[in-house]
């Protein structure tokens, strides 16, 4: 201590000699004068950019590079940090995930799937959009893609790209066999066989059958063709033990039992029906629209054969083909709501849709899909815009990923021959009801 | 007597020294390993999930009452255990088989040993996607060689059946890690003196008995470390069957590991997620006691005989 206390005085008394030299207090003078004036003036006359950060799909970022230039070069307070994800949506989502779970996440914006939805807005990392977008801007895009943005009532997030199943079937077996588009799944085995025995191709219908999401998506089309449900979102009443929904499952089982699907179909996904697709392999398939580029591609050996159409139904069902899709939503953490508003205006623009269309990407704005520039370029839109009237949502709840979970196990189940149809679905139905019933009852006690 | 208590001070310096020196690495431990693990079983016992809005809610053991009855947990338990037990069991015995081969004098050893540790070195997810690949019923080679062959002439729908989907996880990871079993058994068997062998031989002793005397006695520790680490590891096994089946089909290869994944980072049920976890590590610890408690008893029979 004593020793501090010298070296103080002695140190005061050192500044007291240096003090009294003139030229010292002028410099001295100056030196608050220029901090003066950059700690307070500059940013007055120039705002510092706010800084809006996501996390972006890798396959995705050479697509919004040139966007965010031209955001940026339009609105010099933003910046915008895409920051590159792997190329793989789950582990985006849990990036994500764990980005939120630690209270402040280092994102502004993020790029929502359709089903990543309800389980953000539950765990309350989204911010409510109700009251930014006008019921008129809301009108112009696809209205199962807004819904599939809402969450109990509030709007989360708004669409800049949409997806839906769609039935590929090959236009020259069906002339060469002189027969016409199946219009219900009956037909559709019935079609299936005879091109099977007529023309000699391998199979009739191929469809994603693996254990993942992918196979809830294919299910909740044949679900509404036959006029079924899993889930509503409102009631949370769970409709996959009702005959409609065992006689989708029976459906499936019996396109492999019936030799019009291969018995792998229960193990694959989209590129490994694809390929067989694309190889000749399949007079009807299964998939979403990204195979249509590739189908039609130099080395496919279905190149200009394929058609594309809605959903089947049955008599009493919908048809319908399945939303996927992507959107913007705005992370409730962020600092910077207004900025990252702004930036998400702009994503989902139409200027930014048409863009993205004109490279592949189906817009969410219907007008886009009359849009002769783009029908010029693909032709298939066209079809698309059909496809789009008659979508089905997966059910939009917080425990949507559990849910699709309990289905997948169960129809696995069914289609790797463990379980039967009726005993699978009942199995199915009943722990979806005790999970619904198991996180109401919780929210109950909570409050 | 002055002596005495000079020595004891020393003593008592050293051991204090001594714990100075242990206490970074203790600490390290206790946040590396103690926090985590007492973390889990505190989580366990409290409710935190979407329907809480991600609050814990204290709820004393109804996650431990609800994992009884949960059939998926059950299902993964049983499937990790196959899993486990059938993949430890022959990556041993190939991998001692394969030690032993490359333990042998022979032109190109250096080669052969290098490539044998190939398929260890490459990384997991990479071969799961070559093995998916492999037994694709359409285009798997495996369907196509039994097909030349004229065992059958429809492709088996490997992945589509839950047992064989088990068999074909089990084959990937044995191609994958018996390099690791064999690796670690060679560096034993390379510390056992040749002179051994020899004296045996002089004796009139057979191959076979010098390999149960002799080979057997003196590689246990090997064997002991190898097939604890491989144990704990498969039981914790992750990536190959996340990229292989996902799980499916049906949940038959699902193992404890996706499970605890789904529920903590898919449904956000993190109460639950730790009882899962805590239940999990118990029973590895269990199951390691119990294998050491055997190993350690057979070792010292062996070491006892002559």
């Amino acid at each position: 201590m004593m020793l501090f206390k010298k070296l103080l005085r002695h140190n005061s008394s050192q500044w007291q000699v240096h003090l009294r030299s003139r030229s010292l207090r002028v410099w001295i003078a100056a030196l608050i004068g220029c901090l003066t004036c950059f700690l307070v003036l500059l940013p007055v006359f120039s705002q510092q950019p706010v800084e809006i950060r996501f996390l972006m799909l890798a396959p995705e970022t050479p697509l919004f590079a040139p966007l965010i230039e031209e955001f940026e070069r339009e609105n010099p307070d933003i910046r915008i940090r895409m920051v590159e994800g792997p190329n793989a949506t789950n582990l985006v989502e849990d990036l994500y995930t764990s980005a939120l779970l630690l209270g402040s996440s280092p994102y502004d914006l993020i790029n929502l799937d359709v089903v990543w939805t309800a389980k953000f807005a539950a765990a309350g990392w989204l911010m409510d959009l109700s009251d930014r977008a006008t019921p008129q801007e809301l009108a112009q895009h696809l209205e199962t893609s807004i819904e599939a943005g809402r969450y109990q009532d509030k709007l989360y997030r708004i669409p800049w790209r949409t997806d839906a199943g769609v039935l590929f079937y090959r236009k020259d077996l069906l002339q060469e066999a002189g027969l016409q588009q199946p219009q219900t799944f009956t037909d559709l085995l019935e079609v299936s066989k005879t091109l099977q025995q007529k023309t000699g191709v391998d199979w009739g219908y191929l469809w994603q059958g693996r254990q993942y999401e992918g196979v809830a998506a294919m299910f909740v089309e044949v679900l509404s063709g036959f006029g079924g449900y899993w889930i509503n979102p409102e009631t949370l009443e769970v409709g996959l033990d009702q005959p409609e929904a065992i006689n989708a499952v029976n459906f499936l089982r019996g396109t492999v039992r019936q030799g019009v699907s291969p018995g792998g179909v229960t193990t694959y996904q989209e590129e490994e029906v694809r390929r067989l697709f694309q190889s000749g392999g399949a007079a009807f398939m299964r998939n979403w629209p990204y195979a249509i580029p590739l189908l039609n591609s130099e080395e496919s050996a279905v190149r200009n054969k394929v058609g594309i159409r809605p959903m089947l139904s049955m008599p009493g069902g919908q048809p319908g083909s399945c939303l996927g899709g992507w959107g913007w939503g705005i992370l409730s953490s962020t600092p910077h709501p207004e900025e990252a508003w702004r930036v998400l205006q702009y994503f989902t623009s139409e200027r930014v849709q048409r863009i993205n269309a004109l490279k592949g990407y189906l817009p969410s704005l219907r007008s886009l899909y009359e849009d002769p520039e783009i029908l010029a370029e693909f032709p298939h839109y066209a079809e698309m815009a059909q496809v789009f009237e008659k979508t089905v949502l997966r059910p939009s709840i917080a425990q949507y990923a559990q849910a699709s979970d309990i289905l997948q196990r169960y129809l696995s189940a069914v289609f790797s021959g463990r379980m039967a149809p009726e005993d699978a679905m009942q199995t199915a139905a009943s722990e979806t009801r005790s999970l619904l019933g198991r996180l109401s009852s919780a929210q109950e006690a909570r409050g | 007597m002055t002596q005495a208590t000079n020595t004891d001070v020393i003593v008592q310096r050293d051991r204090r020294i001594g714990w100075l020196l242990l206490l970074p690495a203790l600490l390290l431990l206790i946040a590396v390993f103690a926090f985590p693990i007492g973390r889990a079983f505190w989580q366990s016992f409290y409710t935190q999930n979407l329907g809480t809005e991600l609050q814990p809610q204290f709820s004393g053991l109804e996650n431990y009452g609800r994992m009884m009855q949960d059939g998926r947990f059950w299902q993964t338990l049983g499937n990790t255990t196959v899993f486990t037990v059938v993949s430890v069991l022959l990556e041993f015995v190939l991998g001692l088989a394969i030690a032993l081969v490359l333990n042998q004098a022979f032109r190109g050893r250096n080669i052969v040993r290098t490539i044998a540790i190939l398929p260890w070195a490459l990384p997991t997810a990479l071969i799961a996607l070559a093995w998916a690949w492999i037994f694709n019923d359409q285009y798997g080679v495996v369907n196509d060689l039994l097909r030349r062959v004229g065992l059958i002439d429809q492709g088996i729908n490997w992945l589509g059946n839950p047992n064989l989907a088990m068999m074909a996880v089990i084959i990937a990871d044995v191609w994958k890690t018996t390099p690791f079993i064999s690796i670690l058994l060679l560096a034993g068997l390379q510390s056992i003196p040749d002179d051994l062998y020899e004296a045996h031989r002089i004796d009139g002793a057979t191959p076979w008995q010098s390999f149960q005397r002799i080979t057997l006695p003196l590689l246990m520790p090997q064997i002991v470390i190898a097939l604890v680490f491989r144990f704990a590891q498969s039981f914790g096994i992750f990536d190959l069957i996340a990229v292989m089946t996902g799980g499916g089909p049906g949940g038959a290869t699902e193992t404890v590991s996706l499970y605890i994944y789904a529920t903590v980072m898919r449904y956000l049920d993190f109460g639950y997620g730790a009882a899962l976890v805590v239940v999990t590590f118990l029973l590895l610890v269990l199951a390691v006691a119990i294998a050491a408690f055997f190993l350690n008893r057979s070792r010292a029979k062996t070491s006892a005989a002559p």
